[in-house]
């Protein structure tokens, strides 16, 4: 009945409105007269007359007219007029009538009829809804627009049929159904936002892809922003089997990855906001994992390569799968693409600067980031100085000769010293600058940097207090280095004082008192377990680091009490740690050495090989051989010196090495040389610290 | 007071109205011991509520906090807040957590400088942490993510259920909470971010002045600066900017020593000036972020003042994420950094709940 016009200048307010209906029209324009003098009941009259309208058909078109005349008081109190209760009460047995009636095939126009006659119901009380809604009474319109909705329920009790129902019926539902949540937001009411919210996406309203996305997308961000816990949704929408959220940030997050697979299936627009939320949520709760799968399902073409390569980098290298993210950068970072990439220089030289075998990759990547730190990134400079510090100390742990190694170094050094003069009390520079003079048995310099460092966090960080005790005990200051040490202990929660008690069981061994560092090595073990028994759920990465932990706790023991020469509690010892880590080269070398202490040499050797065997690189044991080679005679003084060569490359600074060296060298009859090991080993054992300073880090 | 209906999983401890009022007069009575008269306490003494929304009062106390030294463990001030949050009245409880931000904001620069004693706000960020230790009861809180190729509330799933143990995505946001008695420097940050997550639980019954003076320290937390990087200042007034005004009108009856006073206060302002960039690990960035996410993306992203605050202090962060190259980081504040500008740059949406024919001169049924 209602026919299709065609409207040309819809903008244009100055046309003359007109109403139609019923094949009648008529211009309204002696409607408004009345309607301007305040009478609602004649303007009411002339349109059933003209129009040859109902009652509610008529103030329908009333409402309408005054609300698009922009007279919302006066809308209102026509809409007023209709009663919404009276009027369903009417409809319902339409309805069902109309659904036994389809059974028996009857005709089809009672449906429309009828429907019609609720989409202009709805109409009109939705109307008035906006009509308050713009008025600024919002609770009002929040309790008007409610009613519609509870209206649609009883009408349609079993859902809204698809196919059947008319246009605008339907569209005034979902419009009403987006409506509310929004009003009760703007009301403040926050349990009605979140129980409208969830009816609107769990009832059938049948809205269309568009509205229903957007309902998702404005639920999503109330339960990401809004501050308000909302109640888990009830027992009652579980079905089983499937995932049902128990907190905001779940459910806004299992939202948002609904939206994104709407767009992966092309029922939506992208929406670039959506991946801004969604990396938000993932990264506020940890969920670097699961971010990058949901990056990787992103369709081609939809965000620019680089930038998806980056985030995605960001996720895998937050994610602790570093290997992955820098494959990426390195996409990312090719000539063609974007090479000049501050955010991924930095991330990969990071990255390459944790291996020291990537390192020398590393040093071109912060060369470049230091080069492109400029204008508005200048503040970059810093880091990029200090990323390249940091790629050639590790370049320098496999440099092939002295020379490179000093030289790498030494450039380390200037790199720190540089990016320290940008960022004056950036602890994390002050930290390495100190590590790599501490390093290179600057220990004065290192001693100002760890103080520094104490200083800038507040004492915050455990590395701090860790980094100035071990320099202090290898300026063989070990009674401070221990109030240190007490000192850290005071600042530290019982559960993170586990490297501190294992560096003051070391002290206490350096002070000779081995007694003393058996009783902290003890309390360290019963901290340990207690831990395990608080935290313990198997195979979790935390119980992964505990397990470490025990394991070099048993493996110290087992190396105080071989050099205390008791056996038993040596070996004890050893089978514990044996227990964690079954094939380890540092228990197999103990092993040589406590037979070679018992004189069972012949017994000594294959612990020490086996130990090679596991780790080629493990110096302890290539020393070991080397000296016992060297007892055997100088038919093999040179291979011992190979296996000695090999230790010191590994480890420049190991006196044992050095004093081993300088043993071959003197049974070889070269005293120089043996005089210079022996001079390299008395110096490093007047700097060694009690724990290796790299630990730190 | 809608939120704290008895719906709400952790509301603070109720007891009987008499009690309440009694309260409530009570810590009136001393804050006015303590600061001198307020005049507009004086008229409204039934309403908590008031209280917190106090314009007058909030600055009162701000620029009291602000004043070096109010840290201190003798201060009456302190000691007013901490036995105010005991007191266990719940809206009185909002009133000390209002002012989390100025006492969080400076603890921790001051922290770092350890040149003042800090005991009384150590004590009341204590007592915030103990509160959400018992009302989580120590337990950890845990996301875990769904697999959309199982079906969930919101979606239906085409691909058959798979066995009952469905792989589930789980990672701890917040560690279980151990009992602290006292401020140790390597959990200080730990202590601070559990009390800022108490105060996002209740952040949407906070007056808008403590979230932006949040998102101010935020920025000098970062930068260890007031104005950030010098970019686009937003909040210009210095945060110690009304101390001066304060000190002379609380000061007022002295006279004499006014002026000496100022002098005193004016060199110890100097000294505050020199800020220090906090250490910022994710036990503190992550609910400092959530605060941010509200204030840039909340219901008062209307609110000019606070969303530039908030844009701000997102800068910073992010500006301190990449110098610090912490890829978690430095996702969260990119992220939260483009949200941000985004809604500023975008024009408003079209209202899709407007009816469709709404410029149609012709009106039919």
């Amino acid at each position: 009945m209602s026919e299709s016009q065609v409207y040309d200048e819809v903008e244009n307010h100055s046309t003359v409105r007109e109403v139609c209906a019923n094949g009648l029209r008529m211009e309204t324009s002696a409607v408004e007269a009345k309607l301007d003098e305040g009478n609602i009941q004649e303007a009411e009259s002339s349109l059933r007359e003209g129009l040859s309208l109902n009652f509610e058909e008529a103030r329908a078109l009333l409402g309408r007219l005054e609300y698009q005349r922009g007279n919302l008081d006066s809308a209102v109190r026509v809409f007023d007029g209709i009663d919404l209760h009276a009027a369903i009460q009417r409809l319902q047995p339409s309805i069902t009538e109309k659904r036994s009636s389809r059974r028996s095939r009857s005709n089809e126009s009672v449906t429309t009829v009828s429907q019609h006659a609720t989409g202009l119901l709805l109409e009109a009380i939705y109307l008035k809804v906006k009509s308050l809604q713009k008025l600024g009474m919002i609770a009002e319109a929040a309790q008007e627009c409610k009613s519609i909705l509870d209206a649609v329920e009883t009408i349609f009790q079993s859902g809204i049929p698809d196919a059947q129902v008319e246009n605008k019926l339907q569209e005034t539902v979902s419009k009403a159904v987006e409506l509310l949540p929004e009003l009760w937001r703007q009301v403040g009411n926050h349990q009605e936002t979140v129980s409208a919210y969830r009816r609107a996406l769990l009832s059938q309203w049948g809205l269309d892809d568009d509205s229903c996305g957007r309902i998702q997308k404005a639920f999503a961000l109330f339960l990401l922003y809004s501050g308000v816990e909302a109640n888990p949704p009830s027992l009652a929408s579980q079905v089983e089997d499937s995932y049902v959220p128990k907190n905001n940030i779940e459910e806004a997050i299992l939202l948002l990855m609904i939206l994104l697979k709407k767009f992966h299936l092309g029922k939506m627009k992208w929406d670039p906001s959506v991946m801004e939320h969604l990396i938000y949520a993932f990264s506020i709760c940890g969920q670097a994992s699961a971010l990058a799968s949901q990056i990787e399902e992103i369709l081609p073409g939809v965000v620019h390569r680089c930038d998806r390569w980056n985030t995605l980098a960001l996720s895998y290298s937050a994610a602790g799968r570093n290997k992955v993210a820098l494959d990426l950068l390195r996409k990312s970072l090719h000539k063609h693409e974007r090479p000049d990439d501050l955010l991924g220089l930095l991330l990969a030289a990071r990255i390459c600067s944790e291996d020291s075998l990537l390192a020398f990759e590393g040093v071109g990547y912060a060369r470049r980031a230091v080069a492109n730190a400029i204008g508005r990134d200048e503040h970059l400079k810093g880091v990029g100085l200090r990323m390249l510090g940091h790629c050639l100390r590790k370049q320098a742990k496999v440099a092939s000769s002295d020379t490179e190694r000093s030289h790498l170094q030494s450039e380390a050094l200037k790199s720190f010293n540089e990016a320290i003069a940008f960022e004056r009390d950036n602890p994390d520079i002050l930290i390495e600058l100190g590590v790599q003079y501490a390093e290179q048995r600057n220990s004065n310099a290192a001693l100002v940097c760890a103080k520094q460092f104490i200083d800038v966090t507040g004492g915050s960080l455990l590395k701090g207090w860790r980094l100035l005790a071990l320099v202090l005990s290898a300026q063989q200051r070990y009674s401070e280095a221990e109030v240190v040490t007490d000192a850290a202990l005071d600042e530290t929660a019982k559960w993170e004082q586990g490297p501190l008690l294992k560096m003051k069981a070391k002290l206490k061994i350096a002070q000779l008192m081995p007694m003393d560092a058996i009783e902290t090595y003890r309390f360290l073990l019963a901290l340990l377990q207690a831990q395990r028994k608080s935290f313990g759920s198997p195979g979790s990465h935390m119980v992964q680091v505990e397990d470490d932990n025990e394991f070099e706790v048993w493996l110290d023991l087992a190396k105080l009490y071989s050099r205390l020469s008791q056996w038993k509690d040596a070996e004890i010892c050893l089978e514990k740690a044996e227990a964690f880590k079954p094939y380890s080269a540092a228990i197999l070398h103990t092993e040589g050495v406590m037979q070679e202490g018992r004189g069972q040499v012949e017994e000594a050797w294959p612990a020490y090989l086996h130990a090679l065997m596991l780790d080629p690189d493990h110096a302890p044991a290539l020393i070991s051989i080397g000296e016992l080679l060297r007892k055997k005679g100088s038919m093999s003084l040179p291979v011992a010196r190979s296996f000695l060569c090999d230790a010191l490359r590994l480890e420049p600074t190991n006196r044992a090495a050095w004093y081993c060296l300088g043993m071959i060298h003197k049974d070889d009859g070269c005293t120089t040389e043996a005089s210079d090991c022996f001079q390299a080993a008395a110096m490093l054992a007047e700097s060694d610290p009690i724990e290796s300073f790299s630990s730190v880090l | 007071m809608s939120l704290l209906d008895d719906e709400d999983n952790t509301p603070f401890e109720t007891s009987n109205t008499s009690d309440l009022d009694l309260k409530l007069q009570y810590s009136i009575e001393t804050l006015t011991q303590i600061l001198g008269p307020i005049p507009s306490l004086s008229s409204s003494q039934d309403s908590s509520l008031t209280l917190l929304h106090d314009t007058n009062l909030t600055q009162t106390i701000s620029t009291h906090l602000k004043l070096p030294n109010s840290g201190a463990g003798d201060n009456n001030l302190c000691r007013w807040l901490y036995d105010t949050f005991q007191s266990s009245h719940p809206d009185l409880q909002l009133v000390v957590l209002s002012f989390l931000p100025i006492i969080a904001g400076l603890y921790l620069p001051r922290a770092v400088l350890r040149a003042t004693s800090l005991a009384g706000f150590e004590a009341i960020l204590l007592a915030l942490y103990a509160h959400e230790t018992t009302s989580r009861d120590g337990q950890p809180i845990t996301v875990s993510i769904p697999d959309l190729s199982n079906s969930s509330l919101y979606h239906e799933s085409k691909a058959p259920i798979k066995n009952k143990a469905v792989e589930l995505n789980m990672t701890i946001v917040s560690p279980s909470l151990e009992p602290h008695g006292t401020v140790r420097s390597t959990r200080r940050a730990r202590i601070v971010g559990v009390a800022l997550e108490l105060y996002y639980k209740k952040i949407a019954l906070m007056p808008m002045s403590s979230k932006i003076e949040f998102c101010k320290f935020c920025l000098v937390w970062a930068t260890g600066k007031e104005d950030g990087d010098g970019e686009d200042s937003v909040g210009k007034k210095s945060l110690l900017g009304d101390q001066k005004e304060a000190s002379s009108s609380s000061n007022g009856d002295h006279g004499v020593d006014g002026s000496k006073e100022k002098r005193e206060m004016k060199e110890e302002l100097s000294e505050e000036k020199s800020w220090r960039r906090v250490p910022l690990p994710w036990e503190l960035l992550q609910p400092a972020l959530r605060i941010l996410g509200h204030c840039l993306m909340g219901p008062n992203r209307t609110n000019k003042e606070l969303t530039d605050a908030a844009l701000s202090a997102t800068k910073s962060l992010h500006a301190r994420a990449l110098q610090d190259v912490d890829s978690q980081a430095i996702l969260a504040t990119g992220s939260l950094l483009r949200l941000g500008t985004m809604a500023s740059e975008t024009s408003t949406e079209p209202d899709h709940t407007e009816i469709r024919d709404y410029m149609n001169p012709v009106i039919s049924l």
